[in-house]
């Protein structure tokens, strides 16, 4: 397929075929589906019935309703998974697009379905609860999932009106009236059929024959069929201005079939209603199939252009890419063979683009801080103390914490770095040992205000971003001492005295030196 | 930014997915694999010794295995693509397109499934007087397919580690047998025994309805089993890591334990071990009928075999480090190829959507935060987990664009900045502008004045 640049622009096979298998998947989901929800509403409506009056139908005829919703809700889930899986390959841009501008339902999805699922089949396979408690789930689970093809339907409506998509993002659904009527309507359809999908479907399989459970259903169904014929003239008023002639070949076809079985439902004679019932339902199918060819051709009129353009839009992107597959392919083969396990990779890949390959403070990125990298050549330091400044970071300087690494990692890196810069020996003495006298005076007016008497850092010091480093643990080599005195840290408080007399600087030199202390366990 | 992306506030990315993906996992292998199989096995033995009492044990344990599979088994397996599909949409997008062909098959492996646990679990009763073999059929059938979709889904985990002849040939049978394949296939079947087996061990030893002889017998049974499944799958896991590539394994330790504990390595594995050892330790309990050892086991048992499910998976997931598909697409779903481009044409030119400025955030840098977002969002968040700000309080100004620019050399499981210099620059001014609110608190005190050693 060789389309590595962009795999959106990878099919697996054509589009139509796409859509035909997206269509009988659908069509399969869809069925359990209403076959699921409309098991659930009979299932809540007759148990509220039969308490109501008092126990007297059938036993808790709703048991036996309910207890199937198992098996319809586990086959719809594990059906739509196809479904989900072609709209998200043919119509990509449209339908991920609308799903993350209604993320928070979306995402939503996942505590209805557990809810409703949850509550409904524990009340389905562990019957004999307490009729307040049985009501209060199967309500609970009823609600929950009622609500989920809420959101299915509002994405797939969004999906569908890609020119309302920047005005739901920056103001939400609800500033589209035209848009949130057409999706009410729809989800009202969804319901409506389920009810009468779910009627037809136990009007088979649960009545046993028995009268008055048929005579349940058949009005159940008739009530059905008149919410979705009101329903359905309203939904279609919403679709006007975009209907085609198969649109509207597939909605007659459907339209005419629901006539027919609205006329038999209500032909003279109520009492033999249910043995009317019986044909009629054989033309369930026919409505079924046409409608969902009907939603089909609008969502393919609705959709198939705006994901061509985006793919136009990636072709012409193609060649712009093209050059930099081998870049980037080249950074990946050098990532791999990167472990970031040893001192030297980590310095070299974490430290050096500030403290430079050789240490010296002058890496690539130097230039662009305040304060200049410190030079590692020169640092003369206890280990745990520099293993600290790795780990936590200098907060007020551009030395970030380490502690992405794990201390394995940082004590090989300092290992690395010491065998390198020897960071992590004592200080050795300056040549010179200066004026002491003039640089004790100096150090205890001046210097210790933010280094401490003792080159612990004073509670001022501590205070200062960068606060000074604890002398008695850090040190540097003598020249590079004298010249931080002469001439202070840049972008810190450590200013120059240059001024002071050379003899006192070097007293100054020795004197901290003096003050460094080998760590516990030697440096 | 072809298509715009969700960011769950607080939880952010990472801890979204994971939360749906490990409840799915503890019960998809849990459940739907090991204790489905040892309930088909006890009816096996059942069968063959004509023990109607054991019979009526793993009929009684399948029903909330049947309902918690379906309900919250089934859902939270799409839950992680419905997550995904909002917080990832070019990333999914693409992964769908390399692996069109498993996830249909996948697709067909899911309702046989269900096409066979449904008759297994209604007719049970009613054909256990005539029709016991078949129905013993049906319980294997389910294993056999059970196991068909866990190798499907391992082929796709799989590649998000260790894609590597894909990479370079695009070839279905190379994304698909990666590396990593067999011995993740092997882990997660058989950690799923050994888990399926606790859960199992819990259930019996909780429950009122086994007579105590019986109980003894299953106890023994699923001693045994979380020993051998246990063992296998740690073997199974050794070779699994052992499958990953260094420079991914190498960031193990951080993956569990994250900046704030990674300097102390030994909780990892003192954790681990823990958990090995109470969890033989039940297992042994019930291996030798001792239930009231067994009972004070099983409750810690299950809660550290929790943890090393937890362990594992966020090790798989975090350790690929910059990549949602290595070779191919970094993890803030930037295909690497594009980055160079984004990086030389600029991110924000090339957006089709920014991502919204969330209400109340000062100051108002609609670029810096869309393109922090799109670059970093994925892992980082403002004012939730891995809160960005306390990662860059205390740093200068310079260093934060320093930082920008470096971030894949620096952090190795971090992606490259996508975009131009200039984009940098405006991403590491709006970061530095919104982490100064944090340097007053300091995430670490400064170096020598621990110990409270100053004046």
């Amino acid at each position: 397929m060789n389309n590595l640049h962009d795999l959106l622009l990878a099919k697996p096979f054509s589009d139509g075929a796409m859509e035909l298998l997206l269509f009988g998947s659908f069509a399969l989901h869809l069925l359990f589906v209403l076959l699921m929800l409309g098991t659930a509403m009979i299932a809540v409506f007759f148990f509220a019935h039969s308490w109501l009056t008092g126990y007297s139908f059938e036993l808790r005829w709703d048991k036996r309703v309910l207890r199937i919703h198992l098996a319809l809700k586990s086959l719809a889930v594990v059906l739509g998974v196809a479904p989900l899986l072609i709209i998200q390959v043919l119509w990509s841009v449209p339908f991920l697009t609308a799903a993350a501008l209604l993320a928070p339902y979306w995402l939503g999805l996942i505590v209805l379905m557990i809810t409703a699922f949850l509550s409904l089949d524990t009340l389905g396979h562990k019957m004999d609860v307490h009729p307040v408690r049985h009501l209060i789930f199967g309500v609970l689970g009823l609600t929950a999932l009622l609500a989920i093809p809420a959101v299915f339907t509002a994405v797939l409506t969004l999906a569908e009106n890609p020119d309302k998509w920047a005005r739901v993002a920056a103001q939400g659904l609800g500033s589209e009236p035209g848009l949130v009527f057409h999706w009410l309507m729809r989800y009202l359809h969804i319901l409506g059929a389920a009810a009468l999908f779910g009627g037809a479907f136990h009007f088979f399989f649960s009545t046993k024959g028995s009268e008055d459970r048929h005579y349940h259903l058949s009005n159940w169904m008739v009530v059905a069929v008149l919410f979705q014929v009101v329903v359905g003239v309203l939904l279609l008023g919403s679709l006007l201005d975009r209907l085609t002639p198969a649109i509207i070949a597939a909605v007659t076809v459907g339209a005419a079939a629901a006539m027919v079985l609205v006329g038999l439902a209500f032909y003279r004679n109520p009492e033999a209603r249910t043995g009317r019932m019986k044909i009629a339902l054989l033309l369930l199918p026919v409505i079924l199939v046409s409608m969902l060819l009907a939603r089909q051709f609008l969502q393919h009129e609705a959709v198939a252009p705006v994901q061509a353009a985006l793919e136009a839009r990636a072709q012409t992107q193609r060649g712009l890419l093209a050059p930099w597959k081998a870049t980037a392919l080249r950074g990946f083969q050098a990532h791999l063979a990167t472990v970031y396990d040893d001192g030297e990779t980590i310095y070299a890949n974490s430290c050096a683009f500030c403290h430079g390959d050789d240490g010296r403070g002058g890496g690539p990125e130097a230039a662009a801080l305040v304060i200049p990298p410190e030079r590692l050549d020169a640092v003369r330091a206890q280990r745990s103390y520099l293993y600290q400044v790795v780990a936590k970071g200098i907060p007020g300087s551009g030395m970030p914490y380490f502690t992405v690494f794990d201390r394995a990692k940082l004590e090989r890196l300092l290992e690395h770095m010491n065998q390198r810069f020897a960071v992590a020996s004592p200080p050795p003495a300056p040549s010179s040992a200066g004026d002491a006298a003039a640089a004790r005076k100096v150090f205890a007016n001046t210097c210790a205000t933010c280094h401490g008497t003792d080159g612990r850092v004073s509670r001022f010091g501590a205070d200062l971003r960068p606060a000074p480093p604890d002398l008695t643990r850090y040190g540097l080599t003598p020249d590079r001492a004298f010249k931080v005195i002469t001439r202070g840290y840049d972008g810190t408080v450590m200013q120059p005295f240059a001024q002071l007399p050379e003899a006192t600087r070097w007293g100054l030199v020795s004197l901290v030196r003096g003050m460094w202390q080998p760590g516990p366990g030697g440096s | 930014m072809l298509f715009p992306t969700f960011y769950v506030p607080g939880l952010g990315q990472g801890m979204s997915i994971a939360l749906v993906a490990v409840v799915h996992v503890l019960i998809s292998h849990g459940f739907a694999i090991g204790l489905l199989t040892l309930i088909v096995l006890m009816e096996h033995l059942a069968l063959r010794r004509g023990d109607g009492e054991l019979e009526d044990l793993a009929r009684h344990l399948l029903k909330p295995a049947v309902i918690i599979v379906t309900a919250v088994g089934a859902v939270t397996g799409a839950g992680i693509w419905f997550t995904v599909s909002v917080l990832a949409p070019q990333g999914i997008g693409s992964m769908l397109r390399v692996f069109f062909w498993p996830w249909f098959i996948e697709w067909i492996a899911f309702t046989l499934e269900v096409l066979v646990l449904l008759p297994y679990y209604f007719l049970w009763e009613r054909m256990r007087a005539k029709h016991a073999g078949l129905h013993l059929a049906l319980g294997w059938s389910y294993v056999a397919i059970a196991f068909c979709s866990a190798f499907l889904i391992s082929g796709i985990l799989g590649f998000m580690l260790t894609p590597d002849g894909w990479v370079q040939n695009q070839r279905l049978v190379s994304a698909f047998f990666n590396p990593t394949f067999w011995p993740q296939l092997a882990l997660r079947f058989l950690g799923g025994l050994a888990l399926g087996g606790l859960f199992c061990l819990g259930m019996v030893l909780f429950s009122r309805k086994p007579a105590a002889e019986l109980r003894g017998q299953v106890m023994r049974l699923l001693g045994g089993w979380v020993l051998a499944a246990g063992a296998l799958a740690a073997l199974a896991a050794w070779f699994y890591f052992s499958a990953v590539p260094r420079t991914y394994s190498v960031h193990k330790v951080f993956a569990v334990l994250t900046s704030r504990l990674s300097q102390e390595a030994w909780l990892l594995w003192l954790g681990n071990i823990l958990a090995v050892v109470v969890v033989a330790a039940a297992a042994a309990a019930a291996l030798a009928r001792l239930k009231l050892a067994a009972r004070l086991l099983i409750i810690p048992a299950l809660i550290l075999a929790v943890g090393l499910v937890i362990e594992f998976e966020r090790s798989r997931e975090f350790i690929r480090g910059p990549y949602l598909m290595p070779g191919y697409m970094y993890a803030n779903q930037v295909p690497l190829a594009r980055g160079e481009l984004l990086k030389r044409r600029g991110m924000l030119s090339q957006a089709a959507w920014y991502a919204a400025q969330p209400p109340g955030l000062e100051p108002r840098a609609p670029a810096g935060h869309a393109l922090f977002m799109a670059n970093c969002g994925v892992c980082h968040s403002i004012g939730g987990l891995n809160d960005i700000r306390d990662r860059l309080a205390g740093r200068t100004q310079p260093s934060v664009g320093v930082m920008v620019r470096r971030t894949e050399q620096m952090v190795p499981f971090m992606p490259a900045f996508s975009g131009t210099p200039d984009e940098a620059l405006t991403m590491a001014a709006y970061l530095y502008e919104i982490s100064g609110q944090r340097r007053s608190i300091d995430a670490a005190p400064p170096i020598g004045r621990e110990g409270g050693r100053h004046e």
